[in-house]
């Protein structure tokens, strides 16, 4: 009898701890948010600004030295950075408001730029506008500001620079008789004509892609000043004479053997630090990748992307990057807005800090002309590329990505794998159109 | 080599290559946690000697001992109380009589198609009016309970002889006492299988304690690998070995309930 007494008294002892245990954690939460609620009253009182953000290499780092220099201006603000992958942000934004929990939300969150649109139209009362935040918009790079701009109203504060670049093995093109500057402001025709010889006589493709992803086509629309949605963000595929192009040069890249179709994102850096091909196309970011193969340094170049044929054509583009929004539920809308004015919209010291620990590209156009920038870096044969990537950054084509940008991309994918595999242009293009029109409800 | 010898030689050879095949992954997993990110993209198949300098990267990058504590407290929490809850619904469900209880059976085992996506926004919301965000009990209320588990002792209830039930209430026997007494040590193997479910389906879970579980110190491994793989450069090293480590306790669990894990799948009773 004794022993039975004992483990029930056992079992709800176990039972009580687990549960006071655990309601320790919303404690501690309403704590913050009584912080929250005081802070914003006056301007002494201690703030806890709450961050969701990725890359604790990159973003997280970049944050938190933006906190630090915050706080010494300000003792009372501290940032609290939340590493949360991209994919799980989204997954946690849309549950919080579409269950209307939007309490559980941070003060700030970083969002992909690919993603903003979507977002901000979806949940327009979820997001501060800071039009008249005090924030300087005009210092950034327009394209990045213009990705975050809804019905004339600035939502989101650039941050990551997404401008594209071409990273090329000047090694190897030196082993087919080209530099640097053969492939720099050319067009897709020349690119690939040179592709050819460099892969007739080293034996190496200039560029790999992940099989059915959209990005390269989207980075050749943009380039461009062109989309696959409308400026009503109705899909426009169909009779879309850059998005011909765009796929006719692909297909012929894959065909010519220049580009070489890799099964994922671990393939393709693999790719590129193995070097089975030549060269990569992307984001500014894929730097990252590429310096990650240490004993290639010295061997590598950078410089602007091919241009397509039409009117509006350019070499300059932009494929992933990320820009800081303020969440309306945080109770220091007004202290989370002016950090980010201090801060990635005012603090060139910022920028310098975070660029050779990180890598961190700004679009704040100020951080350009700062010494850090302007250090040549030896894995790249000591070429300033830094403010090679900030100028291209200020030549990239605006264009309004839409609601639907990320199903438009997926219908593009699974277009381009189809017409690789074969399938007529317009049979796999009208079909895509088709399947994006009846996600859109359209 | 007579004809017996030679079937045995082939199912063998075919036995190896599949095993070799199922192994493969976690045998690569294992190399990977040992090189260094560059080795690992490369395709080094070999062991390396970099699984130190990954080990001190991962603790100064990540809080994995804040994570593992949390995943084994959460899925041993959740074990234990899922365990009470379904192995008294399913002994109900088979010893005691009711003219409704097939019918709930049925609409019990009609949940298991509704995917918990479906169902999660309306419990958040819930949850979140209960003031249950953020709570171990907010991340273990909605799966205490399952079908499949109620499902699994019911079944292995059939089994169970019900003059043993009789015998034991004529001999004056509660019925808290027949069901601790006789029921559990006779349903050992059901258990042991129960166990090894529940928990690796509370340690692998993900999307619940990623939305209910907002705190910074309430990360657990799966949400802590999430985060590993969602920066520009991917350390390979490093996730391998978080990944290594994360399947260690499922691993030892179902080690150690092996024997019995088998039989409780099948039916407990002989």
């Amino acid at each position: 009898m004794k022993r039975k007494l004992l483990s029930v008294i056992l079992m709800i002892a176990m039972v009580t701890c687990l549960f006071t245990g655990c309601s320790k954690g919303s404690d501690d939460s309403s704590k913050t948010g009584s912080n929250k609620a005081e802070g914003s009253k006056t301007s002494d009182d201690p703030v806890t600004l709450t961050v969701w953000c990725w890359d604790p290499q990159f973003n997280c780092y970049a944050m938190n030295t933006a906190g630090d220099i915050y706080t010494k201006a300000h003792p009372n603000v501290k940032v609290e950075v939340i590493e949360t992958a991209w994919d799980d942000i989204q997954t946690k934004l849309t549950t919080a408001v579409t269950s209307g929990q939007t309490n559980t939300l941070p003060d700030i969150i970083l969002m992909q730029d690919s993603a903003l649109a979507k977002n901000i139209i979806n949940y327009p009362d979820a997001f501060v506008d800071l039009t008249n935040s005090g924030i300087k918009f005009d210092q950034f790079a327009a394209f990045k500001t213009a990705l975050g701009t809804v019905d004339g109203k600035k939502y989101s504060v650039p941050f990551d620079n997404g401008a594209a670049i071409t990273c090329l093995r000047t090694d190897i093109l030196q082993q087919a008789g080209y530099t640097l500057d053969d492939f720099t402001n050319i067009t897709w025709k020349e690119f690939i004509e040179k592709g050819k010889v460099v892969l007739e006589k080293t034996g190496k493709p200039l560029l790999s892609n992940q099989a059915g992803s959209p990005d390269l086509l989207m980075l050749m629309m943009q380039s461009a000043g062109a989309w696959v949605l409308d400026e009503n963000g109705k899909a426009n595929f169909k009779d879309n004479a850059v998005l011909k192009e765009v796929i006719d040069t692909y297909v012929e890249l894959v065909k010519s053997g220049v580009l070489v179709e890799v099964n994922d994102w671990d393939q393709y850096v693999s790719s590129i630090n193995s070097t089975t091909v030549a060269g990569a196309m992307n984001g500014c970011w894929i730097v990252a990748t590429v310096t990650s193969a240490a004993d290639q340094s010295g061997l590598w170049g950078v410089t602007n992307v091919p241009k397509l044929s039409n009117a509006g054509a350019t070499n300059y583009s932009s494929q992933g990057g990320s820009s800081w929004l303020v969440c309306a539920n945080s109770k220091n809308k007004d202290v989370a807005a002016d950090f980010l004015g201090e801060t990635f919209g005012g603090s060139v010291e910022l920028y310098e800090t975070i660029l050779p620990s990180s890598g961190a590209l700004a679009t704040y156009l100020p951080a350009g002309e700062s010494a850090a920038y302007a250090n040549p870096q030896d894995f790249f044969g000591g070429d300033t590329i830094y403010l090679k990537i900030t100028e291209y950054a200020s030549k990239v084509p605006q264009v309004s990505y839409g609601v639907y940008n990320y199903e438009a991309r997926d219908a593009i994918g699974a277009a381009i794998t189809k017409i690789v595999a074969g399938t007529d242009y317009d049979t796999a293009i009208g079909e895509a159109q088709k399947e994006l029109e009846f996600q859109m409800g359209q | 080599m007579t004809k017996a010898k030679i079937k045995y030689f082939f199912a063998y050879a075919f036995l190896i290559i599949v095993s070799f095949i199922s192994i493969f992954p976690l045998l690569w997993m294992l190399i990977s946690a040992t090189n260094t990110s560059l080795d690992v993209i490369r395709g080094k198949m070999s062991f390396g000697t970099a699984i130190v300098d990954n080990f001190k990267q991962l603790i100064q990058t990540t809080q994995i001992g804040q994570a593992l504590i949390n995943s084994f407290r959460n899925a041993a929490s959740l074990t234990i109380i899922s365990l009470i809850v379904c192995s008294l619904a399913g002994y109900a469900f088979e010893i005691y009589h009711d003219k409704w209880k097939d019918g709930v059976m049925k609409l019990l085992l009609l949940s298991m198609m509704v995917p918990f996506a479906a169902t999660m926004i309306p419990l958040f919301t819930w949850f979140g009016k209960m003031n249950l965000i953020n709570t171990t009990a907010g991340f273990m209320l909605p799966s205490i309970s399952t079908a499949f588990l109620i499902f699994l002792f019911r079944q292995s209830s059939r089994n169970f002889p019900y003059e043993i039930v009789e015998a034991a209430r004529i001999e004056g026997m509660s019925e808290i006492r027949i069901f601790t007494r006789i029921f559990v040590p006779i349903m050992k193997p059901t258990y042991a299988a129960a166990i090894t479910v529940t928990f690796m389906n509370a340690w692998n879970s993900y999307l619940w304690p990623l939305v209910i579980l907002q705190d910074k110190k309430s990360q657990t491994m799966p949400i802590l690998i999430s985060n590993l793989i969602s920066g520009y450069t991917i350390n390979y090293g490093v996730l391998m070995l978080a990944v290594s480590i994360s399947t260690l306790p499922t691993i030892i669990i179902f080690f150690l309930l092996q024997k019995n894990f088998a039989e409780g799948i099948t039916g407990a009773v002989k």
